[in-house]
């Protein structure tokens, strides 16, 4: 049974040699082989998870030396089905859509690589097969974003994308040579059961090993998974194709996740990193957010509104939610994945009918309609406050009494809360003609998200974690003192009340009519109109190091 | 007596400004075979000198040997000419050598490790001397445009001699910096080496900006020939080959 994770690691790469050969003789046809290929990579996915689903032990297969050891455990062939599964709708819709694009072979000999090197990273057992899958994940990723070889800007923007990606791998190459040191093994099995023994056996720079390799694999996640800071890449990537954006947004940059997941047994033995996790997920949550939603190009807006969800994603591993992670990634893969590859079709069909919605006096008008009522604002108030808590205690109550106990799950029903309202007012947008079916949209809504998220949560720590003492550290691990606690809480909850209160006398006008509430939207604008002025920082500081590196090089006579 | 030979192994394993040598004679020996026979020659006569010496080397030395690793890395950043940069990157790979001075035979397995993934390269950029008059940026060659297979294996090429996975440079990088931890913990001179790697990265990825990416010109290229991409491939899967076996034996 190990030896299919061999296989499905195998099936890509063999399909991404055989296209590169055969590319002559088939032509266009070399697309089928690779979806062909794709196919049977999945079910040989599929195989590994419906057999670990049945009770098949887990386990791992060696090639006998250093590197080369493939894990068959059920984060494994979770993934792996996800990233097949993935890069066979992406290799489908590339069959047509690539079609009358140049280099059509070296594109799929591309795609069958990333996710062969996508793969190898998922079921890696050692140290260094994932610090070699994890750097080419970076380098596949380069020439895929600059597959229009005449394009210097989609270079420029995939440039941008390898450096940041190299800059994230040395926190992990640093990480895997301390963890080597210390226990002189590249097994990633062995190094946790010896880290579980002894956590602190071994100390770096004064600290325990485990807090120190902790905040190294977390610092590599975030340069992958897009966080504030090391995010500047991701939106500008829109120059690639688009199915390369749809694999990146749904496959590549959820690596983050899954390198905290695969690391949850250090993260069981730290004690301050987990926080530190959840701060940054929360920066970059909110800040992707906003620039999301100040952005006029929809790919753009795409690329923000992943580095969100991406902070999202790291912000469940900072509250000790790791399975749950897992999950948004798999959601958020599907759901984006979706979105890119629909981008086409809505800029199409935008040009036949702009949907933007009419104003009310034309709705009132011309189109006869009676004028929709609006503003409901205690009622939603009191919803978006009361209904998910009361709805999150049910499920949780239902699903698993001591759920509660979690501090992890708390403040993320305090996040549910936030991300629900923001919920209502896009889908709703507060004004309807018809007031009973919208408060029932809204609970129905919530209903069904709260207690499917909730219960889903529960089955995907059940299957990656089924060790309950692993499954207790992890939360332990992301605790905090009860003090700090409730004064986290009370800041959330007042930060939801303002923020209701400043919509609220926005809408009414009130505030529209201040003059220095203008300066200060103007004022505010145009620093999000920049992005923060990061990448103008970054980009300042590359012409830097590259002018001076010509004056030096003048000066030296180029010796 | 062992300074002496350690500033004589200093122009071998070079260290600035005595790698201002090394650099000069490169760029003078315009053939690519005697280039490459300088690339594989010039780092073995530095070990072999010190391992006359008493080893580890002084401290100083270790110093010295990362500063000219990040110096030359950095400069290599702003160059455009392929055959230069080369130089440049072997001089930042091989001063990386004084970190890891111990074991001779480990040190001149390294020193393979970090010039033969370069001889490929060097051999392409001699011959793009030959067809342009120049291995420059500044042509706009547009080699993907003109010549997809030149371009292909120039790129494969250029991701060998930036220490990509799995050829054997990797794996010495790895390994360097596993033994800086192993004996020093992790510090400065670790992060120093990641941070030479990155470099690399940078000015590798520049130059294929400038080589392979853009329309091209329409001077009709002939490409390689279909056994001239064998050779070449034949030439990648050996150093792939020798990455893999290097991993057994270094890490």
């Amino acid at each position: 049974m190990e030896r299919l994770t061999l296989l499905i690691v195998a099936l890509p790469l063999l399909s991404a040699v055989l296209v590169h050969l055969l590319a002559d003789r088939l032509g266009r046809r070399v697309a089928r082989l690779s979806i062909g290929m794709t196919l049977l990579t999945l079910l040989a996915a599929l195989t590994g998870l419906s057999a670990i689903i049945g009770g098949a032990a887990t386990g791992q297969w060696s090639s006998g030396g250093a590197l080369g050891v493939l894990l068959l455990d059920p984060l494994s062939v979770l993934m792996a089905t996800v990233i097949a599964g993935i890069s066979l709708i992406v290799h489908m819709y590339s069959q047509r859509y690539m079609a009358e694009e140049s280099g059509y072979a070296r594109f799929y000999v591309l795609l069958d690589g990333m996710t062969a090197a996508l793969l190898l990273m998922v079921v890696a057992g050692d140290l260094i097969t994932l610090l070699v899958a994890w750097h080419l994940v970076g380098v596949l990723l380069y020439f895929l974003l600059g597959q229009d070889t005449r394009s210097q800007t989609a270079y420029r923007y995939a440039f941008w994308t390898l450096l940041t990606y190299r800059i994230g791998d040395l926190p992990l190459v640093l990480a895997a040579a301390l963890l080597f040191n210390a226990y002189g093994s590249w097994s990633l099995a062995d190094i946790f059961a010896a880290m579980a023994a002894a956590p602190a056996a071994h100390q770096v720079f004064g600290m325990a090993l485990p807090e120190v390799v902790g905040g190294l694999i977390a610092l590599a996640a975030f340069a992958r998974s897009a966080q504030f800071l090391m995010h500047s890449w991701l939106p500008y990537t829109m120059s690639g194709p688009t199915p390369v954006s749809a694999l990146m947004h749904a496959g590549i940059v959820n690596a983050g996740g899954f390198l905290i997941n695969r690391f949850a047994p250090v993260y069981v033995e730290t004690g301050g990193v987990l926080h530190w996790v959840f701060i940054v997920g929360l920066i970059t949550a909110v800040i992707g957010s906003v620039l999301m939603l100040a952005q006029h190009d929809i790919k753009k807006a795409l690329g923000y509104s992943t580095m969100g969800q991406m902070g999202f994603m790291i912000m469940e591993c900072g509250v000790g939610a790791f399975s749950l992670a897992i999950y948004h990634l798999i959601a958020h893969g599907v759901f984006k994945g979706t979105l890119f590859l629909g981008a086409g079709g809505v800029i199409h069909e935008a040009r036949k009918d702009d949907g933007v919605p009419k104003d009310e006096l034309h709705t009132f008008v011309v189109e006869r309609r009676p004028e929709r009522q609006h503003r409901p604002w205690l009622a939603m108030a009191a919803i978006t406050l009361l209904v998910p808590g009361a709805i999150l205690f049910i499920a949780h109550y239902l699903v698993e009494a001591g759920f509660f106990h979690k501090q992890g799950a708390v403040v993320l029903l305090f996040f549910g809360w936030i991300t629900g309202a923001q919920l209502i007012f896009a889908t709703y947008r507060m004004r309807t003609e018809n007031l009973a079916r919208l408060f029932t949209l809204i609970l129905t809504s919530f209903t069904v998200v709260v207690i499917g998220y909730t219960l889903i949560a529960h089955a995907f720590e059940l299957f990656l974690y089924p060790d309950p003492t692993l499954r207790a550290g992890i939360h332990a691990a992301a605790g905090i003192d009860l003090v700090w606690f409730d004064v986290l809480v009370g800041v959330m909850t007042a930060v939801i009340v303002a923020g209701w209160l400043f919509t609220y006398y926005a809408e009414q006008q009130r505030l529209r009519e201040r003059e220095w509430f203008h300066a200060l939207r103007r004022r505010f604008y145009r620093v999000i109109s920049r992005e923060f002025f990061v990448n103008d920082l970054y980009a300042g500081v590359a012409r830097g190091i590259e002018t001076s590196a010509t004056r030096l090089n003048v000066l030296l006579r180029w010796r | 007596m062992s300074i002496s030979l350690d500033l004589l192994a200093a122009l071998f394993l070079p260290l600035f400004p005595l790698s201002m040598v090394f650099t000069r004679v490169f760029d003078r020996l315009r053939h690519p075979l005697a280039r490459a026979a300088l690339l594989l020659a010039w780092p073995q006569l530095g070990v072999l000198l010190i391992a006359q010496t008493a080893l580890p080397p002084p401290d100083a030395f270790i110093v010295w040997a990362l500063a000219t690793a990040a110096f030359y890395a950095y400069r290599a950043i702003a160059l455009r000419d392929v055959g230069l940069w080369i130089a440049f990157i072997a001089v930042s790979a091989w001063s990386l050598l004084w970190l890891g001075a111990g074991d001779v035979l480990t040190m001149h397995v390294q020193a393979l490790a970090f010039s033969v993934p370069l001889l490929l390269l060097n051999l392409l950029s001699g011959d793009l001397e030959r067809r342009f008059g120049a291995a420059h940026t500044r042509l706009k060659l547009g080699l993907a445009a003109v010549a997809p297979r030149y371009a292909a294996v120039f790129v494969v090429a250029m991701l060998a001699a930036v220490a990509s996975p799995v050829f054997p440079n990797f794996f010495s990088l790895l390994a360097t910096i596993t033994h800086r931890v192993a004996e020093h913990g992790a510090g400065l001179s670790v992060f120093m080496v990641a941070l030479v790697w990155v470099l690399w990265t940078w000015s590798g990825a520049r130059l294929i900006q400038g080589i392979v990416v853009g329309e091209g010109d329409a001077r009709n290229v002939a490409d390689l020939s279909t056994p001239m991409v064998w050779a070449y491939a034949g030439g990648f899967l050996f150093l792939a080959a020798a990455g893999l076996a290097l991993a057994g034996v270094l890490l």
